[in-house]
């Protein structure tokens, strides 16, 4: 059975149009492949060539304008023992720049013939992206001045590996769309022909000028490139087993959960048995998210609830970073923090995002790198010098041995316990950085508790 | 086995559980993690994950493979949903099973990346080109970001239609207590294979109906169309096919409005006061109740998880003779209480909102809810 169903004559397009004789070429082209029509799947843009899809016995898809290449590089992720091929024009050339430039560098292995006739058929005859300088359309009256968009030269030069332009009465035009079908990767010819209601008539464009045309921009027809895309770049069809569409994945299959790691363990009860509100505020690159994280998830493996908000500028190694963190018995309704009973400040970006400490209750404990200066505050101040840690930790453990120290030191969290609960819940490839940090942090605090050394900074009370 | 989690992971869980196989998708705050997370999940090649050159290319290759029968996400945030926005209409014409998930931020424009806003709730309803419907749901939380992403693939599947599921910045990216094998689910749907026979892709008995589907690369052809069609797929200029078409469209939504309404109604007879929650503000406005009730306040609560189509049944039997006002915190202008004010005519709609990127605190609906009464007590 033949893949196009329409004669030439049958077909919408004005007479004289060429858009006919590429269909007609190309479904000679198909036919030669002898592959049956439901592995091959037409995708057709907008515009006169976009209504072509309804002259082929295939799978046929018709979408919006410029973004037939991809949908036609969705279908063939999915399914990549299809042949697709698109059928665009050069107006969606234009429109779909980006998708052509981006598909070539990904090198999808799609097959694309471009009808080019350098102006908008359809809409009124208005100048494209492939409009020939000094060319008159009803947008360019006095003559075309934009640079035409040199489609093969673009696609070439950005991987694709089968580029060809051809005349579309080139007499050995459907061997060179069977050739170009044929080629693995992305392939393109874009063919230039005849648009006889509005560019011939305009430019006295005809089928002994399009050989001047191409002469006198520059654009020669043929081969423009053709070698073998790498296989990396190439689907590969039995890869994707896709067993998982039908029923699902149980939320404990193991490819779900490695997205986040390994299973909470079983850490011994921590002692927060009402809402208790943490807040550290330092910078960006110390790890803040991290290192709340961590006492977070040692909350929830000890059977708590948790939330974790977190607030950040748009920078990512630079500016504030602070992180707020609730733990309850009950479920959190509420992520935001009203009433923090520990405020543990690390830079002074940190600080500054923080803002007014004068608002904090006296039972509330804020736990500051030693060399800040803070404002007034009525909650209890105490002090603490992370960097005399860098010596035995990593830079990036400092926050959480800091957020450890905090924790005791506020009363939170007894030392052995954190410790102990540590011990038990920490896994993953920091597990043994982060236990040195906890442990670290915690005996610190045990000294400092020892030694009753708390400061009272201005308004506060030791 | 409780884990702690964010919305994003939690999204990309519930996705998965309901057999999502194909991602594609472009950076974007606060969004990004899903599209890394797809592209770790589907490493091993049990699906397809891609980063495009941008959002247009993203759901585009999602409706071409959903064609195919794969079962397609695409993750922004309200920039890319801008972007979505001709593709959506596609995917509404063409019939695809989609869903696209947004994680709002402050906006408009490029607004605040890092933080957060729900205004995105009416742009997500209208936010292509026609007037015709698709679901549109919201999370509140983590566990609801997990169910509603497993839900809206089920609505798609059964509906073949675009959902659109919201979440939030601090939804997104914020870590919450998640036990998901908890979570009630309900069955998965797949959608309806076509019958043997010749087979006529958008062909359907009544207008509520949803065509039955055969996949680009099946043995059966088929043709996919986002111009105006007959039953066969092909362009068409006949009036009553046309409205045939269009009416379709509009009724399959209108008459799933009942088995789509996800919501939560916790109601005191009699109370006076009704709160009407969905997205970031319902934690607050639960925590609010819970409050209040212990202070002797009579005061209903509805959630709302479906945006659209609006729960009109549950929100005019929650708005009963009692109830004289109603409060609606959310993230934005004040954008959904203009709708429930459509919907409910009589009980005062009074709009609590809040857009400065922070959260509305359980103690600014309190204050307003005890404010209300005591001007009523004041009043009598």
């Amino acid at each position: 059975m033949l893949i196009v169903t329409a004669k030439r004559a049958d077909m919408c397009y004005c007479p004289g149009c060429s858009h006919g004789m590429i269909l007609e070429a190309l479904g000679k082209a198909i036919d030669r492949l002898c592959r049956p029509s439901h592995e091959i799947c037409i995708v057709s843009d907008i515009g006169c060539i976009g209504t072509a899809d309804r002259y082929f016995s295939c799978h046929t898809f018709h979408g919006l304008h410029g973004r037939s290449l991809s949908y036609a590089e969705g279908i063939k992720r999915a399914r990549p023992d299809l042949l697709v091929i698109v059928l665009i024009g050069d107006g969606g050339c234009g429109i779909g720049t980006a998708h052509l430039v981006h598909g070539a560098r990904r090198d999808a292995g799609i097959k694309i013939v471009v009808c080019n006739n350098f102006n908008f058929g359809m809409t009124g005859g208005q100048h494209s992206a492939t409009t020939p300088c000094d060319a008159k359309t009803t947008t360019t009256p006095c003559g075309a001045t934009d640079h035409p968009f040199d489609i093969c030269a673009t696609v070439a030069a950005n991987g694709a590996s089968f580029v060809a332009r051809h005349d579309v009465f080139d007499a050995r035009l459907v061997d060179h769309l069977e050739e170009m079908l044929r080629a693995p990767g992305f392939a393109l010819v874009d063919i230039w022909e005849l648009c006889t209601a509005y560019f011939v008539p305009s430019n006295r464009l005809n089928r002994g000028s399009l050989a001047e045309l191409s002469d006198r921009l520059g654009m020669p027809f043929g081969m423009i490139r053709h070698h073998l895309p790498p296989v990396s770049a190439q689907p590969v069809e039995d890869r994707r087993s896709a067993p998982i569409k039908r029923n699902g994945l149980s939320p404990n299959d193991s490819r779900v959960v490695r997205l986040t790691g390994l299973p909470a363990q079983t850490v011994p009860a921590l002692p927060w048995n009402t809402r208790r509100e943490i807040t550290v505020a330092g910078s960006a690159g110390q790890r803040i998210r991290s290192a709340l994280g961590v006492i977070g998830e040692l909350a929830v493996s000890s059977g708590l609830h948790a939330a974790q908000q977190d607030d950040f500028p748009i920078t990512v190694r630079k500016g504030f970073s602070v992180s707020s963190l609730i733990v309850s018995p009950d479920p959190i309704l509420y992520t935001g923090l009203d009433h923090p009973d520990l405020v543990v400040l690390l830079s002074k970006d940190g600080t500054e995002r923080f803002g007014d400490l004068s608002a904090l209750a006296e039972n509330c404990s804020v736990v500051v790198d030693n060399d800040l200066p803070i404002g007034d505050t009525p909650a209890r101040v105490i002090p603490m010098v992370p960097s005399a840690w860098e010596k035995e930790l990593a830079r990036e453990a400092v926050s959480l041995a800091a957020v450890a120290f905090a924790f005791v030191v506020a009363g939170l969290i007894a030392p052995d316990l954190l410790s102990r609960a540590a011990e038990a819940g920490l896994s993953g490839p920091y597990r043994e950085e982060n236990l040195r940090a906890i442990r670290l942090g915690a005996a610190q605090s045990e000294i400092e508790l020892r030694g009753c050394t708390f400061v009272a900074a201005s308004g506060g009370q030791s | 086995m409780r884990e702690f989690i964010t919305g994003n992971q939690a999204a990309v869980r519930g996705a998965l559980r309901a057999g999502c196989d194909f991602f594609a998708g472009y950076p974007i705050t606060p969004a990004s993690s899903i599209l890394s997370d797809f592209i770790r999940a589907f490493a091993n090649g049990e699906g397809v994950a891609i980063q495009t050159e941008d959002e247009i290319a993203a759901i585009g290759q999602c409706i071409g493979a959903a064609m195919t029968g794969a079962k397609a996400l695409t993750a922004s945030s309200g920039p890319g949903l801008s972007l979505y926005s001709e593709n959506i209409g596609l995917a509404q014409m063409g019939e695809v099973p989609l869903v696209i998930v947004d994680c709002q931020r402050m906006g408009p424009a490029t607004g605040g990346a890092t933080a957060t806003g729900e205004g995105d709730v009416l742009f997500a309803r209208h936010v292509t080109s026609g007037g015709y419907p698709h679901p549109v749901l919201a999370a509140t939380d983590a566990a609801t970001a997990y169910r509603l992403t497993y839900e809206a693939f089920n609505i798609a599947e059964r509906l073949r239609t675009p959902v659109i599921v919201l979440l939030s910045k601090d939804i997104a990216l914020t870590r919450q207590t998640v036990d998901l094998d908890a979570i009630g689910l309900s069955p998965i749907v797949n959608r309806a294979p076509a019958a043997d026979g010749v087979y006529r892709p958008y062909a359907v008995a009544s207008p509520e109906d949803v065509p039955a589907f055969a996949p680009i690369g099946g043995e059966r052809l088929t043709r996919f169309t986002g111009s105006i069609h007959d039953e066969n797929g092909v362009l068409t200029t006949n009036r009553t096919k046309i409205g045939a078409t269009l009416t379709h469209l509009n009724a399959k939504i209108h008459a799933a409005e009942a088995w789509l309404e996800h919501t939560e109604e916790d109601l005191e007879p009699g109370a006076p006061t009704l709160i009407v929650s969905y997205g970031l503000a319902d934690g607050a406005a639960r925590e609010a109740v819970r409050v209040l009730r212990a202070r002797g306040h009579r005061v209903s609560h509805v959630t709302l998880y479906t945006l659209w189509p609006i729960a009109e049944r549950v929100l005019l039997r929650a708005a009963n003779a009692a109830v004289e006002r109603v409060i609606v915190p959310e993230l934005n202008i004040g954008l959904y209480a203009d709708e429930l004010r459509r919907v409910l005519r009589y009980p005062r709609i009074e709009s609590l909102t809040r857009y400065d990127g922070g959260l509305i605190s359980p103690q600014t609906i309190i204050e307003t809810v005890e404010a209300g009464a005591h001007r009523e007590s004041s009043l009598c």
